[in-house]
């Protein structure tokens, strides 16, 4: 089923007849979408509209807690954009969110290639060791990488000097930020790799296997034929999974958070981070909700491409 | 575990290998296979490390956890950590709420997304569109940048410290990303089935119940795993909200294991075990239905 | 006994609404006032059986009132905080970590009780480090609870088999760490004082003993002041009983201290007094160690004196939204009165909030509680909240024990930031 299955967006409605199937057809599709948009409007509205407002005042505790800020129009936003660590934390999100998508989807995309070679038992193991890593809830496990890289207790360090790789006694793996934001990397796509993995692998499931096999046939090599044949066939896999990847990552908080002892230095402020400790740690409320604007306003820019792609793949089913 | 089809077309092949070609082709495929095998015990070792540290810990005496030279494995072995944790106050209360937020959540979001899948995927209108980008605009939105005006709303409808408050906002988070993919396993479901039990006597609605319903339950399987994991493992929002410790969910009761000098190791590790567990046991349960491919709609878009 | 673990929360009194009900609101008499208190201590604050006993006395006196004691957790407890304050029902008592009330207080979210404070027992013997906490531009927001002040906890068996006392002066501590170095030099973990990069709660005391201070207030100007060549001695001190003496991670935090105390390759750490119940904890430290551990004041640079130490520990205050502020200040003045505090110091193991009970320490809570005698505390400014998550202590002894910056260059800037974030600016 699937790939090859072209659903029409207006099916012919036989048995009804004249006015009242003009109704069922213009008012049906409302019926059915309004319970999310009521749902998610109104949750998300009002919250949604106080955080822009929020980004366009003067914003402290006091004023948090005598609910009055003080208008200052765009001046959050001018204060953030002239900031020399905006600029760089920006970057280094980008970055960091890069690295992650591209790592999480190119592992799990082997996984998942991987998958469909190994023997039937070792599937069962690999699907199980996925549903264990995604089961695990986020503050639990960044607690246990947190404690696997530590300088003294570490397991980590313990093995690779263990396995003669060099001496890691002692080795503080947070000290230089790069190394650091390398090891959040991992954690990243250690947490990132189940779901994407389970996706794509389902999605293989549907290439019809004589298809490949045909290109095997003729003489394509196994890269080829994926590169070929069953990429393209999984184009919309790719596009949404890119895209909720990227939106993930470019959130990501709890990992850097959690794993500097909640008080990570600015060494690895990422945009998540930034505004959470713009608005909680040094209760600039107003500079933070225009922090989270800006994320925002990035990640649509960033994945405009994405979007775009993915609603008009899902326009044409 | 997941689609035995492609398990045995796999089989088959290599079979077909055996009488076909000679010998030596048959080693060399044998031994492919064998690597092949070895890497994904390889994979499975790496993901699995973290958990099993976890688990191991769970099961280690207090002066064997933090050592400068780690134990490899839980000997000698011990239950005391799961007492511990079982015995703090408020675990079954906190379960409760846990079962209770997630699952009317579920209940309510399968419910509305899966309207919402079946307008998208089967009519077009005005508004389509837009409808679809706010879907997925709504998640680029971060979470903690929202806990304020969260709150405050919460607080003005005199919801703060109560579950139907964590449930709404849990909803409006999962809401979007069942839609999308409910959508994607309803449009993959052919019309043309629907409309063959129409000519056999069915009523539209009727053929939808009995033609569509069936065949999109592996998507709401896919669906509610997700919404499950999501939901169930959520913690910043429900420690905003809830105040009472009778009322809150196991998330932050997780958190009362970190103290201000730091976690205690054992009965946190063995906390976290059994919080991990409904969730595998969920998706154990259910997995048998991800068959047809946790996002065989997905493919369709 | 570990006493900071366990203490089981508690959400009690139900109150039988049996009485009288006929008699109208009861005005003064405390038997008729009606209400619900709601109350936030931390994770680890008080002894379950004190605030048991607080409820029933408080029940006796105020039967129709029902308390709830919630317990609240020590992660992001800011962010809860901030929303709880934000919101319209607030818990009516709240404890506030010590450096933390400025910043609320300040924000007007604690109630004024200048004019009560006669009321509270033992208010003209509060510690003075906890009432400056409590005191914002002269006005009094909170009543101070308990504090917590640092000694080091020391191995008398690695003393004894060194042959070294423990010691009286700055410079002696160094010499003796060297002896302990040195007999234990075949241990490549081996710390004859542990002493975590971050730790800066523990490096405050070198800074004060040699006269500096984080920051001085004059004309309402706050002017960052650990560049001073007091704080520079004290630093430069510190930085070389650090890399003489100690193993321990230069960017970490002190969070594990405890645990790698309890695996035996540790002479000294700096620690507060409930730390040696971690320490020997059964089922997390090492209980073995229960007979071989002591304690002594951090020693002065002045030999035979001791260096003051950072007062920690924790205030409670009444929401100023609360709706039973009356109620909420007879039940903290409960919890924080002679009765209660007495507990508290003999069962909790905690240092009460009054100089007058400071002689009920017994064993090595003796040490820590004299220590509190000579204590201070960190600039008394409502952004002092903001300079810690700024984390510009932490950061700046990173930079030094690490040697990436000169003491002179860390402590410059490090103090430019404090002059601009206690002024008001970033």
């Amino acid at each position: 089923m699937g790939v090859a299955v072209v659903t029409p967006d207006l099916e012919p409605v036989p048995q009804l007849s004249g006015r009242r199937a003009w109704l069922r057809k213009s008012f049906l599709p409302y019926a059915l979408i309004s319970p999310s948009v009521l749902v998610i409007a109104g949750i998300l509205a009002f919250p949604l509209g106080m955080l822009v407002w929020l980004s366009l005042q003067h914003y402290g505790l006091k004023e948090l807690i005598q609910h009055s800020g003080e208008w200052v129009g765009l001046g959050n936003y001018q204060t953030i954009l002239a900031d020399p660590l905006f600029h760089q934390v920006i970057v280094r999100s980008l970055l960091f969110t890069f690295a992650c998508v591209a790592l999480t989807v190119v592992f799990s995309t082997l996984i998942a290639l991987l998958l469909l070679k190994v023997h039937q038992a070792v599937r069962v193991i690999v699907m199980s060791s996925l549903v264990f890593v995604w089961a695990t809830p986020v503050i639990v496990s960044v607690d246990i990488w947190q404690w696997m890289f530590d300088y003294e207790f570490g397991v980590i360090n313990y093995l690779l000097t263990n396995l003669h790789i060099g001496n890691f006694i002692h080795h503080n793996w947070f000290d230089n930020p790069v190394q650091g934001l390398g090891v959040l990397v991992v954690v990243v796509v250690w947490g990132a790799i189940p779901f994407v993995t389970i996706t794509v692998f389902a999605g293989l499931l549907q290439v019809p296997s004589d298809i490949v096999d045909a290109a095997r046939v003729d003489g394509a090599s196994g890269w080829h034929a994926f590169w070929f044949v069953t990429a393209p066939l999984l184009k919309p896999i790719f596009l949404i999974v890119t895209c909720l990847s990227t939106i993930w990552d470019f959130g990501v908080f709890n990992q850097i958070y959690v794993m500097l002892n909640q008080r990570p230095s600015s060494d690895y402020f990422t945009i998540a981070i930034y505004s959470y400790r713009e608005s909680f740690g040094v209760t600039q409320y107003g500079l933070g909700a225009a922090i989270a604007v800006l994320m925002v306003l990035i990640l649509v820019f960033v994945t405009f491409f994405y979007v775009r792609e993915t609603v008009k793949v899902a326009e044409i089913a | 575990m997941i689609a035995p089809g492609a398990a045995q077309g796999i089989r088959t092949g290599t079979e077909r290998a055996a009488t076909h070609l000679n010998l030596r082709v048959n080693i060399l495929e044998r031994v492919k296979q064998s690597l092949y095998d070895a890497a994904g015990i390889a994979v499975a070792v790496v993901m699995l490390f973290p958990i099993y540290w976890m688990v191991a810990t769970a099961f280690k005496p207090g002066q064997d956890i933090l050592r400068l030279e780690p134990k490899w494995f839980p000997a000698p072995f011990t239950l005391q950590n799961f007492l511990d944790a079982i015995e703090r106050p408020f675990f079954l209360d906190d379960v409760k709420n846990s079962l209770v937020v997630v699952g009317v959540m579920l209940v309510l979001a399968l419910a509305i997304s899966f309207l919402a899948a079946v307008g998208t995927a089967r009519f077009g209108f005005k508004g389509r569109t837009a409808f679809l980008v706010m879907i997925i605009g709504v998640q680029m939105v971060p979470l903690n940048a929202l806990i304020i005006p969260l709150y405050l709303m919460l607080d003005r409808a005199a919801m703060t410290d109560a579950l139907p408050g964590v449930i709404l906002v849990y909803l409006a988070v999962v809401l979007p990303f069942m839609v999308w993919t409910l959508r994607g396993f309803v449009a993959n479901i052919p019309v043309e089935l629907e409309e063959s039990a129409m000519i056999d006597g069915c009523t539209r609605v009727g053929a939808f119940w009995r033609i569509t319903f069936p065949l999109v339950g592996p998507g709401l399987v896919a669906t509610a795993i997700f919404g499950f994991i999501q939901a169930w493992n959520e913690y910043i929002v429900a420690y905003v909200l809830l105040s009472s410790p009778g009322n809150q969910t196991l998330t932050v009761w997780l958190a009362s294991f970190t103290t201000n000098h730091g976690p205690e190791w054992g009965p946190l590790m063995a906390a976290a075990t059994l919080t991990g567990l409904p969730v595998v046991a969920f998706f154990l349960i259910l997995q048998r239905y991800l068959a047809g491919g946790l996002t065989a709609g997905a493919v369709k878009g | 006994m570990n006493l900071r673990k366990g203490w089981i929360s508690v959400l009690s009194v139900a109150v039988a609404l049996v009485a009288t009900a006929c008699g109208g609101t009861g005005g003064g008499n405390p038997a008729e006032q009606i209400g619900t208190l709601t109350v936030w201590l931390m994770n680890g604050s008080a002894p379950a059986s004190v605030i048991d006993s607080v409820n029933a006395d408080f029940k006796a006196k105020y039967p129709k009132v029902e308390v709830k004691v919630e317990i609240q957790q020590w992660g992001d407890i800011g962010t809860k905080l901030d929303t709880a304050f934000a919101g319209s029902t607030p818990p009516d008592v709240v404890e506030l970590g010590n450096t933390l009330v400025a910043k609320y207080a300040a924000a007007g979210a604690l109630e004024d009780i200048t004019g009560k404070k006669s009321s509270f027992d033992n208010s003209a013997t509060w510690l003075q480090s906890l009432t400056d906490s409590c005191t914002v531009s002269g006005k009094l927001y909170c009543v101070p609870y308990y504090a917590g002040s640092r000694a080091i906890i020391y191995r008398k068996d690695f003393f004894d088999s060194a042959g070294v006392q423990p010691p009286k002066s700055m410079d002696e501590l160094l010499t003796v760490g060297q002896k302990l170095m040195t007999a234990h030099r075949s241990d490549p973990n081996f710390s004859a004082l542990y002493f975590p990069g971050k730790y800066w709660y523990a490096a405050l005391p070198f800074v004060w003993d040699f006269g500096g201070d984080i920051a001085t207030q004059s004309g309402g100007k706050w002017q960052g002041s650990l560049n001073s060549d007091g704080a520079q001695q004290g630093l430069t001190r510190l930085q070389s009983l650090v890399s003489t003496l100690s193993k321990a991670d230069k960017t970490g935090d002190e969070a594990k201290q405890d645990a790698a105390f309890a695996q035996g390759h540790i002479a000294m750490i700096i620690a507060n007094g409930w730390e040696v119940g971690v320490i020997t904890d059964p089922k997390a430290g090492n209980p073995a160690l229960k007979d071989k551990l002591g304690a002594f004041p951090i020693p002065s640079h002045n030999s035979g004196q001791t260096a003051p130490v950072f007062l920690g520990g924790s205030d409670l205050g009444v929401a100023a939204k609360s709706k039973h502020v009356d109620l909420a200040n007879a039940w903290v003045a409960m919890l924080t009165g002679q009765k209660h505090m007495t507990d508290m110091a003999t069962v909790g193991g905690v240092i009460p909030n009054t100089t007058s009970m400071l002689n009920l320490g017994t064993g090595l809570n003796a040490v820590f509680f004299g220590a509190a005698k000579n204590s201070r505390f960190v600039p008394n400014s409502q952004n002092w909240a903001s300079v810690e998550s700024a984390n510009v202590l932490p950061d700046m002894l990173v930079k030094i024990f690490t040697k990436q910056q000169d003491i002179p260059v860390a402590t410059k800037s490090a103090s430019d930031r404090i002059t601009a974030i206690l002024n008001g600016g970033g």
